[in-house]
């Protein structure tokens, strides 16, 4: 397991509980999506992971390692984070320089260094813009330097904080791709996200967080399956699931190849990702 | 009301334009959504409507803008106050930074025109219910969440009842049930005759809700109609917008002969519902 | 979620509490002018201990009253002893040596009298902050004509410390969650550039969008913008404003009175 959380609560310093007996545990190579309503305790849990705050009682253990003792800068090695606003980390004066500051803190050698920024600005669409100065870019693209700077380090886990918010359709085509690729590669990927359908498509496994515990925590088509229609009004279900539904099937579905698959099995050859003919 | 006609703008440190010979209309009752890619001029747009392009921006404008009958090339900001209001992308600057708590900051437009207590007390009160911000009425607006952030500043310029509203994606940081308040306010506000103009992402609610889209694309208004003919076309993701994936799906299954031959392609969950119902009746029947 | 404590004011319903700003601005103004007009330093101290301490006690702020004055009055009234008591211009009178320096008593009185005038001051306008909300106080200005830019950055600057300090935090947080370490003084000083560089950044951005909300949202629209928050006020409090300002009119004449004799 590379994410052991066990019993974790923590309190806002007002007293009111934000996450209560939370526990789960994540295995390498997993992608897991976190879903809930705003306020039900996503961002504090991911905020537990890289160290920002810390629990009030529970364990966290990230790659068999509890992190009680480690400050957030030792834990950047093993957790890379992408925080919602991009804003809030670009400093350097090109879009290369930004994405070398992560590598350059861990001390990567210089070959391992360029190799590894030269591999996140081509996973995040942005070798074209590498010497752009990063408060010259769209807020979409400023989301993908960001992005790229976390990549760039590496780490075993990597946590995205509502990855598509701003993001444009191309963006978030390739955010997709990048999260389908991590997991290929073995890397573990936790996402905070209120988009449904992204994570109907790109995440085996969902925990729902509401009111500062799990609801559920699953195959992401066996929530959508046991969903009742009420919690569209927190969660919009997919837009296939919706579809499915309305046609009286049994069982779930949620993507569009899924979905044709269910109408007439066999007859839908054509990949998910795009539209064109 | 409003006018383009024959619009151009470049930002003084621009090396192209922003927009480019753009023309529409929306009138009263109508909401008219812009969609379009990172960097097609959408946010720009929202400023020309609203007056502050190129008013505080500067940079060069050519061609008509009319809000209301109002040319904005000689009207100041301050003579649009009350008419028209904007909703940024980001809630964070819209907030006055001068009021020490939710209501109050609801209240900040209202106070500067001068409106008295009493209906400025009942407006606000309204405005914090419809868009459930009642119960963080007393918080200071910089210790709520970015959600609740961008419902306060559309209820500071919904209180402020505009005519013409402009709103520059107001639902990115909201939950579903936040934007389904967003949404039902928008709806109110078209029936009393308010002309809408609204940049969005969230497709499938923005086919319900528009009277007309126009997509961007490099500044220029590449496609426009109604939500069926603009969001079923098969180039809207070379224009850097997302379809809906009921549509996505429909296209698909006509090129397998499995979408009803005279049926457009569904941008509603009715329309892919009743189609596919179609479908599935043939297909039970076994006569394929 | 952190959240900066930095408005001193304290929730409560004691009279002190209810009473408008403006009856408390006047009465801080009033006592600190009346500590004046006596050249007795137990003049200023009795005003301290038959007005400001009941009311504190009164409005149950005691505590906190207590706690800001140990933290800003302190420091000052002791600097005060130091400098005065060593080096009153033209003393003569030594109560104590200490190696070459030597302590007298004019230099002593001068600090003693000067140190409790402040204490009535600082005490007056800490009772003010810690029993007036803010926004009461601004909306009990914007009543009396002044200028709404004033108010505005008034109310904006006591807002800006702790939203900047939110920023700060963020930052602070992204940088080292991309591994960079914060110990010592040469990681603080490699800190700076990454956590300072967004925050101005970002400050710039903020102004020119906040300008243009600013102006769609009507600032400075009309010359009489009207206030969402009602101003407790009534005849009782008008008429002891008007006779406070009469005491600080007297206390004046008694000081010029006094000073010219």
């Amino acid at each position: 397991m590379i994410v052991r959380i066990d019993s974790l609560t923590f309190r806002y310093p007002n007293g009111t509980t934000a996450l209560d007996e939370v526990s789960f545990s994540v295995s390498a190579g997993e992608r897991v999506a976190i879903v809930g309503p705003n306020g039900a305790g996503k961002s504090t849990l991911a905020r537990h992971l890289v160290g920002i705050e810390r629990p009030a009682s529970g364990t966290i253990e990230i790659a068999g390692r509890r992190t009680d003792g480690l400050g957030i800068a030792e834990l950047a090695r093993t957790v890379g984070f992408v925080f919602q606003n991009p804003d809030d980390q670009l400093h350097a004066a090109s879009v290369t320089k930004e994405v070398e500051f992560g590598p350059r803190n861990l001390r990567f050698p210089p070959a391992r260094r360029k190799e590894l920024v030269e591999s996140a600005l081509r996973r995040t669409g942005l070798a074209q813009s590498r010497d752009a100065h990063p408060h010259h870019l769209s807020l979409g693209e400023r989301k993908r330097v960001a992005l790229a700077s976390v990549l760039a380090m590496d780490t075993p886990v990597v946590v995205l904080d509502e990855p598509t918010t701003g993001q444009d359709h191309a963006s978030v085509v390739l955010l997709g791709k990048l999260v389908d690729d991590l997991g290929a590669d073995g890397r573990t990927v936790l996402a905070i996200t209120h988009d449904m359908d992204f994570c109907a498509e790109h995440f085996d496994r969902v925990i729902v967080l509401e009111d500062g515990g799990i609801s559920w925590d699953g195959p992401v088509d066996a929530w959508l399956a046991q969903a009742a229609d009420t919690a569209g009004q927190a969660f919009e279900l997919p837009q296939m699931t919706r579809l499915g539904r309305r046609l009286g099937w049994e069982g779930s579905v949620s993507t569009v190849t899924g979905f044709l698959e269910h109408l007439a099995p066999g007859a839908d050859p054509a990949p998910a990702v795009s539209t064109a003919p | 009301m409003i006018e383009v006609k024959g619009f151009s703008f470049t930002y003084p440190t621009g090396s192209r334009p922003a927009l480019h010979d753009i023309g529409f209309e929306v009138g009263p009752h109508e909401l008219c959504a812009v969609v379009g890619g990172s960097g097609a001029g959408k946010s720009t747009l929202a400023g020309v409507v609203s007056g502050t392009v190129p008013h505080l921006t500067g940079g060069c404008a050519e061609g008509l803008v009319q809000v209301n009958g109002r040319d904005l090339a000689d009207t100041p900001l301050s003579g649009l106050v009350g008419q028209v209001g904007l909703v940024m992308q980001n809630p964070f600057n819209q907030i006055s930074g001068a009021r020490f708590s939710v209501r109050e900051e609801i209240a900040f437009g209202l106070e500067n025109m001068g409106v008295p207590r009493d209906e400025m007390a009942a407006r606000v009160d309204t405005v914090l219910h419809d868009l459930g911000l009642t119960k963080v009425r007393d918080r200071s607006p910089y210790e709520l969440s970015g959600g609740q952030q961008q419902l306060l500043a559309i209820g500071s310029v919904l209180v402020m009842r505009p005519t013409v509203m402009v709103l520059d994606e107001p639902t990115s940081q909201l939950d579903a049930a936040g934007s389904a308040l967003v949404f039902e306010a928008l709806g109110t506000l078209r029936e009393q005759g308010v002309t809408t103009l609204l940049i969005e992402h969230r497709m499938e609610r923005l086919a319900r809700a528009a009277d007309h889209v126009l997509v961007l694309d490099g500044g220029t208004i590449v496609a426009k109609g109604s939500p069926g003919e603009v969001l079923a076309d098969e180039r809207l993701e070379e224009w850097g917008v997302a379809p809906l994936r009921y549509t996505v799906a429909a296209r698909r299954a006509a090129a397998r002969g499995l979408w009803p031959d005279a049926r457009p392609l569904p941008v509603t969950l009715d329309a892919a519902a009743e189609g596919f119902g179609a479908t599935v009746a043939h297909l039970d029947r076994g006569d394929r | 979620m952190s959240t900066v404590q930095f408005s001193p004011h304290t929730t409560g319903n004691s009279l002190v509490h209810r009473l408008s700003p403006l009856t408390k601005l006047t009465f801080a103004v009033t006592v600190t002018v009346c500590a004046f007009a006596v050249v007795d330093y137990r003049w200023p101290l009795l005003l301290f201990c038959a007005l400001l301490l009941p009311a504190a006690i009164g409005a149950k702020v005691l505590r906190r009253f207590l706690l800001m004055l140990a933290t800003f009055w302190v420091p000052v009234a002791a600097v005060l002893f130091v400098v005065q008591g060593f080096f009153f211009p033209e003393a003569h009178d030594v109560i104590a040596r200490f190696g070459p320096l030597e302590l007298k008593s004019e230099g002593v009185s001068y600090a003693l009298l000067t140190a409790l005038h402040i204490l009535v001051l600082m005490g007056g306008f800490f009772l003010l902050l810690l029993t007036t909300h803010a926004a009461t106080l601004m909306s009990a200005l914007s009543e009396r004509n002044v200028s709404p830019s004033l108010i505005y950055i008034v109310s904006a600057a006591l807002q800006i410390v702790p939203t900047l300090s939110r920023r700060a935090t963020r930052i602070l947080h992204a940088q080292q969650a991309r591994g960079q370490v914060i110990h010592g003084l040469r990681g603080r000083a490699r800190a700076l550039v990454p956590l300072v560089g967004p925050l101005i950044l970002g400050a710039f951005t903020d102004v020119g969008e906040r300008a243009a909300a600013m102006e769609t949202r009507g600032f400075g629209a009309t010359r009489r913008p009207t206030s969402l928050i009602t101003v407790p006020d009534s005849a009782v409090q008008r008429s002891a404003r008007a006779a406070m300002m009469l005491c600080a009119v007297v206390a004046v004449t008694v000081n010029v009175w006094g000073v010219m004799r």
